[in-house]
């Protein structure tokens, strides 16, 4: 008699457990995991905000790894995964070490979009939906190029050497300047130094010894780009040009200031709300169009553009205005261009 | 033969290293000693020399405090988000961080005292205690709103190339000096580190002395992370991380022995102003900026390496 | 997989079943396991993905490279000393590893084993210099951290192998009974022969006794250098063990895996061994408790994680965790010498 009651309890406290996940199971939970902290994440969060609201989503998370490392992103993915999220915008910490997590998601059912940096294929991601850094770093060495009067020797500053993104934008830059047919010469590429100490350290101590060998600056990622701008304002003489990368206040008060010529916009913030968009269509039995109109990169033959704009001295003060026209449009013709849905 | 006394001492072989290498490195680049350069070689001896400090008071006691890094993010984000979140003034929020550097030190040097566990465990225990906290309270993201006087002593020169960072620097290395050499508490700690057996039989109680210097530790730690605020011009989290190899690789380059009892203050200046030159340089040349670890690794075993013949030469004979 | 010092208890000074139930209760693995279950249950309840057969496999698969980091470092700490190179020894066996399979297309059974000859090597390099100068493992292995690992950047220009073969991340991502990682099972398997080794063989009581008391084992005729040397090698042979682990789980050998230096490995080598009741001073050994010790610890990384604890206040709470065990350790050491239980 005791024992049945055991058992009846046990068997109400399942039911009582299992009704909520059962109920949760339809609605959309996205994660928004980025490859470690950095502040081009950071409109991330508010993407997911909006959108878990826009679009009626059960969450729409941005959880971060403790640090830049492989292995923290996979455990933090597999965890969340545990924990009821089903679907993923990830950041992949490296582009074919994060396809065995990406996969095991997907294989559990929870569909996965690359986003700000893709996965190499093969991979069971939907697909990679971010700049296309590469060609946003050649139309930012062009517009360097110009500014430098079409002659001269450029130092490249950029971001992780784990970050997918960092040989694209070097391979750029490298090409950019090799159209000029000689009159354009990269003389030196200080990578990884994506965080404040490394950019501080190594972009001080080069110019220190050389700023006397360089006309021009380009900087493809964020910290480097803050580094350098603080650097040309304390030289002061203006002769270095610069084009810098992405929206941090001190970057823009340079441009204004006239120390850095402009800067290339990513879209972090269309990243996180149209991905979050997409998988929750995708939930709902939409299927990926097997001949959209992809755009072919070097990792991946199914990339989506989210938009980059170069913004100068005359177009930073409504940076803001500039990125939400592009992610409007994006987002209009998104459904229709990319999803078959039923 | 007998070589002059002042070449003997600790800090001569690195006093040469420095002066050869400057002399060598601007034969092949003459902007190496320019002032700017100079400036910007001194912004990171700055820091750094506070940092190899922090770890030498604990090397003289023969001990190792691997929470210093730890203690110095923690520091630099507490100080950045007082003055951000809380709006206090700069040098409230300073002394508030060197404050919660030195409790950190206390708590232990108290465990160390009281427990008689190893150093090695509790500071690599506390070390993750702080770190998480430390990016608990940022989330992993630097505090940006750094008030523009912190930026300028940061950055700013006080006259000639000189920045306003080598202040707090020189009144360290004073500071260090008369402790170790002059006052009381200094020479319990290089007692304690020598031989404590010895030093407890005359009168030296080694726990305090350990709370102390664990203490000072903490807030050198401390110091280092608020400067590093300035420096940065924001409070990044991440501060601290790198400082292990730096922190032990000064005072040992310096002539410190690991066992403990002796260490040179000037010494540690000299090897701390000998990685800033070894970094600038292998920047300069374009040489591997990968060689940089390897080189402060070998230049560590060959220090060590000298250090260890200097100790059986002189108990030889 | 005993604590290799237990010793009966004395049977004159307490009554005799009392005294060996008290003696087995008050090991540091009996505590261990307490800890563990009871963890389990706590997050097994209070969450909803714990007991999931996919998180346990994960767990399983995180623990079993933990404990395999673990046991590298403790097999020098038995010899009393450290080596703070274990992370960069590791990521050194992997590019190698990544390199014989990508570079020169060799077969796993050359390449594995290559692997952890050259953990081995480097594990030699350390062992010879620490003999030779007779100066701490501490600041030698601090040096050689820097030295292997801005040598191993330098010659794989930081690239990272992607190209391995695919059998080893298939081995990553097989399951057994839905559950078992056959990466734990590898990490059990190394801990029985660690046991072997440490209660069975001549190299393995040499080595205790080296670290127990290095000029008495002298004396008795154990050639102390050369064991050194000889721990410091299976030290590196294990951390290869590790990285190659960890490369199964991932598919790719990254220069990146252990952190910078690899110095990211740092804390879970010592937690396990320390933990599990090792001795920093050596001469004392429980592979059982390492092995429990990494599992705890990776236990709870992933349950505080499930509970949403916030991903960055876990360090602190494995801090706290260590600070506690270690003191909660003194604590029981002294109340079993205070019960006249045998150690």
């Amino acid at each position: 008699m005791l024992r049945m009651t055991h058992a009846l309890i046990a068997a109400a406290a399942l039911a009582l457990a299992l009704v909520p996940a059962a109920h949760a199971a339809d609605a959309t939970r996205v994660a928004l995991v980025p490859g470690g902290p950095h502040p081009y994440f950071a409109a991330w969060e508010k993407a997911g905000q909006d959108a878990k609201k826009d679009f009626n989503l059960g969450a729409a998370d941005y959880r971060v790894p403790q640090k830049w490392q492989l292995s923290e992103q996979n455990s933090l993915l597999e965890s969340l995964l545990s924990q009821g999220y089903n679907a993923f915008l990830v950041f992949p910490g490296d582009p074919v070490g994060s396809n065995a997590t990406v996969q095991e998601l997907t294989e559990n059912g929870a569909p996965v979009i690359a986003t700000a940096g893709c996965l190499k294929e093969p991979t069971t991601a939907l697909f990679c939906f971010g700049t296309d850094t590469g060609h946003s770093a050649y139309l930012g060495t062009k517009e360097l190029i110009k500014a430098m009067g079409g002659k001269g020797r450029i130092a490249h500053f950029t971001g992780f050497l784990v970050d997918p993104n960092t040989q694209l934008r070097i391979d750029a830059v490298e090409q950019a300047a090799k159209e000029t047919n000689g009159a354009v010469k990269v003389v030196q590429v200080i990578a990884d130094i994506d965080a404040p100490g490394p950019a501080e350290e190594k972009i001080n101590a080069y110019l220190a010894a050389h700023a006397n060998d360089v006309d021009g600056i380009i900087t493809t990622a964020w910290v480097p780009a803050v580094v350098a701008s603080n650097a040309l304002r304390r030289i002061g003489d203006k002769r270095i040009k610069m084009v810098a990368i992405d929206h941090d206040p001190v970057v823009l008060k340079a441009i204004k200031d006239g120390f850095v010529n402009g800067t290339m916009l990513q879209n972090p913030y269309g990243q996180g709300y149209i991905g979050s968009y997409a998988l929750d269509r995708i939930r709902h039995g939409c299927k990926v169009k097997k001949d959209a109109p992809f755009k072919t990169i070097a990792l991946t033959n199914r990339f989506i553009d989210s938009g980059t704009v170069y913004a100068d001295k005359s177009a930073v003060d409504n940076y803001v205005g500039a990125m939400q026209a592009i992610t409007k449009t994006i987002f209009a013709g998104f459904e229709k261009t990319y999803l078959d849905c039923p | 033969m007998k070589t002059p006394k002042f070449m003997r001492a600790d800090w001569f072989g690195p006093f040469a290293i420095v002066v050869v290498a400057s002399v060598g490195i601007t034969i092949f680049d003459r902007p190496f000693l320019s002032p700017f350069n100079i400036q910007i070689l001194l912004l990171a001896t700055a820091v750094n020399v506070v940092v190899a400090m922090s770890q030498m008071i604990i090397i003289a006691i023969g001990q190792m405090n691997l929470a210093i890094g730890a203690i110095g993010g923690l520091a630099a984000v507490c100080f950045a988000g007082l003055m951000q979140v809380w709006s206090f003034p700069p040098a409230l929020a300073a002394v508030a961080a060197l404050a919660i550097g030195a409790a950190a030190g206390l708590a232990n040097g108290a465990i160390i005292a009281r427990t008689g566990v190893s150093a090695f465990i509790v500071t690599l225990a506390s070390l993750s205690i702080f770190k998480g906290a430390d990016l608990g309270i940022t989330r992993a993201q630097p505090f940006y709103g750094i008030p523009a006087s912190v930026k300028a002593f940061g950055n700013a020169t006080m006259f000639g190339p000189i920045p306003w960072l080598a202040l707090p620097a020189a009144l360290v290395i004073a500071f260090m000096w008369r402790l170790l050499y002059r006052q009381r508490i200094g020479r319990y700690i290089l007692a304690v580190g020598g031989n404590a057996s010895a030093a407890e039989l005359s009168g030296v109680s080694i726990a305090q002395t350990t709370l102390w210097a664990h203490g000072l530790s903490g807030f050198l730690a401390a110091l280092a992370g608020v400067m590093l605020v300035g420096r940065l011009q924001i409070g990044q989290p991440s501060i601290g991380d790198d400082w292990l190899i730096l922190s032990f690789a000064a005072p040992v380059i310096g002539g410190a022995v690991l066992a403990g009892g002796h260490v040179s203050v000037f010494g540690t200046l000299f090897g701390v102003i000998i990685v800033a030159i070894i970094t600038q340089a292998l920047v300069i040349f374009q040489i591997d900026p990968y060689f940089v670890q390897v080189v402060l690794g070998l230049l560590i075993l060959w220090t060590v390496g000298v250090n260890r013949l200097r100790e059986l030469r002189l108990a030889g004979g | 997989m005993k604590d290799s010092g237990a010793v009966r208890p004395h049977e004159a000074m307490t009554s005799g079943a009392r005294a060996r139930f008290a003696g087995a209760v008050l090991t540091n693995e009996f505590g261990l396991v307490l800890l563990i279950l009871l963890f389990g249950m706590l997050f097994a309840l209070g969450t909803r993905g714990f007991a999931s057969p996919f998180n346990l496999f994960t767990l399983g698969r995180i623990m079993a490279i933990n404990i395999m980091i673990g046991y590298s470092m403790m097999v020098v700490i038995v010899t009393g000393g450290l080596d703070l190179s274990v992370g960069a020894i590791g990521v050194c066996a992997a590019m190698f590893f990544g390199w014989l399979s990508q570079r020169l297309g060799l077969p796993l059974v050359v390449t594995i084993p290559g692997a952890l000859a050259m953990g081995a090597a480097l594990g030699a390099v350390n062992g010879q210099l620490i003999v030779r100068s007779g100066l701490h493992s501490f600041i030698i292995t601090l040096a050689t951290m820097s030295v292997f690992f801005g040598f191993m950047e330098f010659v794989t220009r930081a690239q990272a192998f992607r190209g391995l073969p695919p059998a080893i991340l298939a081995v990553g991502r097989m399951r057994y009974f839905g559950y078992v990682s056959p990466l734990l099972l590898v990490s059990a398997g190394v801990g029985l022969g660690l046991s072997a080794l440490y209660r069975l063989t001549p190299l393995g009581r040499e080595m205790l006794a080296a670290g127990a008391n290095p000029a008495a084992a002298e004396l008795s005729g154990v050639r102390v250098k050369r064991v050194i040397v000889q721990c410091h090698m299976l030290a590196g042979a294990l951390a290869g063990i590790a990285a190659l682990m960890a490369i199964a789980r991932t598919g790719a050998a990254i220069p990146s895996m252990a952190g910078d230096l690899g110095q990211d490995w740092l804390l879970p080598a010592f937690l396990g061994p320390v933990l599990g009741g090792a001795l920093l001073s050596g001469g004392r050994v429980s592979v059982l408790g390492a092995f429990l010790g990494s599992a705890l610890v990776s236990e709870l990384t992933n349950g505080l994680l499930q509970f949403r604890v916030g991903e960055f206040w876990v360090q602190t709470y494995l801090g706290l965790l260590l600070m506690a065990a270690v003191l909660i350790d003194l604590a029981r050491r002294k109340l079993v010498a205070r019960l006249g239980v045998a150690p």
